[in-house]
This record gives C-alpha cells, sequence and structure tokens, in this order.
C-alpha cells in the first residue's frame, strides 16, 4: 500500500494518511479514536488501512467534527501517519512581524 | 458590533427613499475638492470613522470655497480619531437647519423588542442635553411591524404636528425596514435637520448584528473591525477570523489590556486566559486579580467548539506578547471537554515539542468527559512539566489562581536563579 489519503475539513485545513505508514500500523489507534459514541465516525479501516467512509464532501460539509483523536491517538498509540493541517496564516504572518515590531509572543519568551 | 461608516449608511437610508443631503466621498484632498464644487458651496467635510463625537475631535469641518476645501481635507487627512486614522472624507452640502430631531431605532435589552425613539432635541450630545425631557419611546412588535399610524401616534404624542408629522412618520417606518432587512441593533438619524425643504438624515449610524453579518455580505461588513470605540488589535482581528466561518461553539476573544500598560501601572502580571463560559472567567478573575495577576485577555470557547478551534484560540493567546502565563478554566461544563483539551493539546505539542512551556499554565477541566481530558495530558507527556498543572472537577476558582500562583512563583524564582547564576 503506498500514496495517501486526504480530505479537507470545514475550518479549513485537511486531513492526510500516509498510506504506506498507516498499512505498517499494528493499531490502527486512529480508526478506533473516531469510532467511538461521542464523535462522528468518518474513518473506517479497509484494505487494512484507514478510509473515508463518508464523501469528500460530506467529510468537509463538517461530517468529519474535527474532533483531532485520530492524529493524538496516532500520535500514543500509533506511528505517526495522520497531519491533521489547520492552517493559520495571519497568525504565522503574527509571529514572522513580532520582532520587527519589537515583540516577543508569550510562547517565545526566553 | 460592526458598524457601517456615515457614508454607507447615508446610501442605505437613500436606497429607502429617507431624504439625505446630497454628497460624495473623498479619498484624497483633490477628489474632495472635486466633489464640492459638484455639490456647490458651503459645504461640510466629515471623516469617515466609525465612531461617535467627531465634531468634538475636530472630524468635522466646513468650507466656504474650494481652498478651503483643499486645506481642511488635508487636515483631516492626515488626522487620527480616536485611534481612527481618516482615509475617506465625506464630502456634503453645509444645511440649513431650522430644527434638530433624534430619531432612532435599537434593539432594547429590556423589552426585548425593537424600540423607536423619538426625541425633539437632537444633535451633539442629545443624551446629557435631554437629560429625559421630551424623548418618547415605541416598543415594536416583530410579528406586527412599525404600521404608520404606530409611528404617528407617538410623534404626534412627542408634540409634532403639521407637515413634519407625516414626513417623520415615513421616515420612522423606512427606519424599521432598514432594521429588518439587516438584522441591524442600531439604525440611528441624528440630528433629523428639519430644513425648508423638509427633513433630512444629516447624519446617520448603522450597527448590525455580528451573528448576522455572514447573511449580509453585501455590507462588506468586517466581522473583526472594532472593540467598543478601537480598532481592533491585530491578534484580535486574527481570533475573529476563527469564529467567522465556522458556527460550531465559540472563540469569542478580546484584549482587556492589550498593550500590558494597565497591568504595568497597577504592578500586576499579565497573564493569558481562557475559559468555558463567561461566568466563570468572571469568577476566575476575582480570585486572580487580587493575586497580583491581570488576564491581558477575556476568552469565551463556550457551545461545544470544535479541537481545532481551540487548537487555533490556543495559539493565539499564546501569542499575546510578554505573558507570563496561561490559565485555562471550565465551568461545570456539559460540552465535550476530551474536544476541548484535544484542541489545547495540539497546540502545546506544537508550540512546545519538547512539552516544556516556557511559561506557568494551569488548566482546570471540570464537567463532561473532563476524566478523558485530563488524562490526555498525561498521555502526551504535558503533565512532566514542572510547570503545568492539570486539575479536575474538585478544584474551585480558588483553588486554579492559588495554583497559578504557587507555579508563577516558582517559575519566577527558577528566572531569577537562572539569571544570578
Amino acid at each position: 500500500m503506498s500514496g495517501v489519503m486526504s480530505f479537507e475539513v470545514f475550518s479549513g485545513g485537511s486531513v492526510t494518511f500516509d498510506l504506506a505508514t498507516c498499512a505498517k500500523c499494528e493499531t490502527k489507534a486512529c480508526v478506533v479514536a473516531c469510532n467511538v459514541p461521542n464523535l462522528a465516525c468518518v474513518l473506517e479501516l479497509k484494505d487494512n488501512v484507514p478510509h473515508l467512509k463518508v464523501t469528500q464532501e460530506e467529510a468537509k460539509r463538517g461530517a468529519c467534527i474535527e474532533c483531532l483523536a485520530c492524529e493524538l491517538a496516532c500520535m500514543t498509540d500509533g506511528i505517526g501517519g495522520i497531519t491533521f493541517s489547520l492552517p493559520m496564516p495571519e497568525w504565522d504572518e503574527l509571529i514572522a512581524g513580532a520582532a520587527a515590531r519589537g515583540e516577543t509572543p508569550g510562547f517565545q519568551r526566553s | 458590533m460592526a458598524r457601517l461608516l456615515e457614508f454607507e449608511a447615508k446610501d442605505l437610508l437613500r436606497k429607502t427613499g429617507i431624504p439625505v443631503p446630497p454628497g460624495g466621498v473623498a479619498v484624497t484632498p483633490e477628489e474632495a475638492v472635486a466633489a464640492a464644487e459638484k455639490i456647490g458651496f458651503p459645504v461640510v467635510l466629515k471623516a469617515q470613522v466609525p465612531v461617535g463625537k467627531r465634531g468634538k475631535a475636530g472630524g468635522i469641518l466646513f468650507a466656504e470655497n474650494s481652498g478651503e476645501v483643499l486645506t481642511r481635507a488635508r487636515e483631516l487627512f492626515g488626522k487620527n480619531i480616536y485611534g481612527y486614522g481618516v482615509s475617506q472624507i465625506l464630502v456634503e452640502r453645509k444645511l440649513d437647519i431650522a430644527q434638530e430631531h433624534y430619531l432612532a431605532i435599537l434593539s432594547n435589552p429590556a423589552t426585548k423588542t425593537p424600540t423607536l425613539i423619538f426625541s425633539r432635541h437632537g444633535g451633539m450630545d442629545v443624551e446629557e442635553h435631554t437629560g429625559g425631557e421630551g424623548i418618547a419611546t415605541y416598543n415594536i412588535d416583530l410579528l406586527q411591524g412599525l404600521r404608520p399610524y404606530m409611528a404617528m401616534d407617538m410623534l404626534k404624542g412627542a408634540g409634532i404636528s403639521g407637515r413634519a408629522l407625516p414626513a417623520l412618520t415615513q421616515i420612522a417606518v423606512k427606519l424599521f425596514d432598514i432594521y429588518r432587512k439587516n438584522d441591524c441593533l442600531l439604525v440611528e438619524i441624528n440630528p433629523v435637520a428639519m430644513t425648508p425643504k423638509g427633513p433630512l438624515a444629516a447624519d446617520a449610524r448603522i450597527s448590525v448584528d455580528d451573528d448576522a453579518l455572514f447573511r449580509h455580505p453585501e455590507l462588506g461588513l468586517d466581522e473583526g473591525g472594532e472593540v467598543g470605540d478601537r480598532p481592533r488589535t491585530q491578534i484580535e482581528k486574527i481570533a475573529a477570523l476563527i469564529d467567522a466561518h465556522d458556527h460550531r461553539g465559540s472563540a469569542h476573544f478580546v484584549q482587556i489590556d492589550p498593550d500590558g500598560a494597565l497591568a504595568k501601572a497597577e504592578g500586576k502580571i499579565s497573564i493569558g486566559f481562557d475559559g468555558v463560559g463567561t461566568g466563570v472567567s468572571l469568577a476566575a478573575m476575582d480570585e486572580l486579580v487580587p493575586l497580583g495577576f491581570l488576564p491581558r485577555n477575556f476568552c469565551d470557547t463556550s457551545g461545544n467548539p470544535t479541537a481545532s478551534k481551540m487548537y487555533r484560540i490556543t495559539k493565539v493567546i499564546l501569542a499575546q506578547p510578554d505573558i507570563e502565563g496561561y490559565v485555562f478554566i471550565s465551568c461545570l461544563s456539559s460540552q465535550q471537554l476530551d474536544n476541548t483539551a484535544r484542541g489545547i493539546v495540539k497546540a502545546f505539542l506544537e508550540i512546545y515539542p519538547d512539552r516544556m512551556p516556557n511559561i506557568p499554565c494551569v488548566f482546570c477541566f471540570r464537567g463532561a468527559w473532563d476524566e478523558t481530558a485530563i488524562a490526555m495530558f498525561e498521555q502526551h507527556g504535558l503533565t512532566r512539566s514542572p510547570f503545568i498543572r492539570v486539575l479536575g472537577r474538585d478544584a474551585t476558582e480558588r483553588d486554579v489562581a492559588l495554583a497559578f500562583r504557587e507555579l508563577h512563583t516558582g517559575w519566577r524564582a527558577q528566572r531569577t536563579a537562572g539569571a544570578q547564576a
């Protein structure tokens, strides 16, 4: 198994699964985390890798509730095949321009 | 609350059939001259900034000829009025005003209705000058709307008669039309100028409900436009974007002390803050402030926000310059605190890959899935840091504040020791 499985989410961003990595994962922790009663359940296991069980459009419309459970479960119990990307370009600009404004963001203070 | 500039508000009035003075908008002094020459002299030049009392701040000037327009316009374009730079000027014909009235429709929190307000005395400082005298109000039933006879009865009761009565009645009814169609919180004409040619809206203010802005892209209003009477800070604008296109839960963020000046003046320590609910936020601040900590921001992440929203707002809070700590506290919440925690944890793991925050942080989760939320901090190694403490449902606001003070004292001591070594 190779390639990626990826879908976009409502708030702007995307989830990407590196299927070669996921195929080697023994726990499939992302699928387990997604399929609990209080969450949304958009992932299933197919051909031994995570598979989106709703359409791309449905996922983007909000079927994926962006709970981040898949990514965090992958960090602790999986092998790091997931990237949940939530871009904030304005925030990136703010941080990049902080020094020029003579400011130090709180999380960068020494 | 999102607010239209005067010329934008008047454009809406004009389209609805409410008379406004002839005028034009200029973005350069030369354009102001051209507009004035087209309208005819004398003219008034009005700085277009989203705040009241512009006249007192020198934002409204008069001119008798082209030369004066050029001079006054140059003066206005260089001005800063209550924190807003002037980039647009409305040029209007100076009116021959016999009398000034006040007319408005506002969302009245006391009656939970739109309320029509009329005062025979309009103009600057209307609130102070009238002292309530000569003010008439009428609470509008939303199902019925504002019918002409309702407005006319009210105006008659306020002492309006003759030709002014039907003219003002028409304006009131049209004003309500604007209020309804645009989801307004306030539509105000002050003053309604009574001229020989009839009443005109000499100045207008229209504020739109922030939560309805998505329904009115045609108004071109920016959700992150202003906070009270000051422009939003850059960081507030970034925070506003998080909520702008995602209705799932809130991330209402406002800086109480944007540059930390208040904390400095009061000898307090500036910290980042996030609360699930405004009540718990106030209770927590009541405990933090006497201990010497002043939240730089208020933030309400309630209504079951997504973890992605929590991730983004946490990054925003932590980006505030020079904060010496971060406090998160939930009320006894029914929202899924595991989702809340996932967002915070992702933000912390990204910002602090070594799991070692540079400032003291206290988290308090109380409510649905709180134990799962707390466990997540342990699972991801964040509780290994001496400067992170995670509290649960038995903790009070006082406990949170005391825990934060203890961490902060240790953090300060370590920094001092490090500096001396």
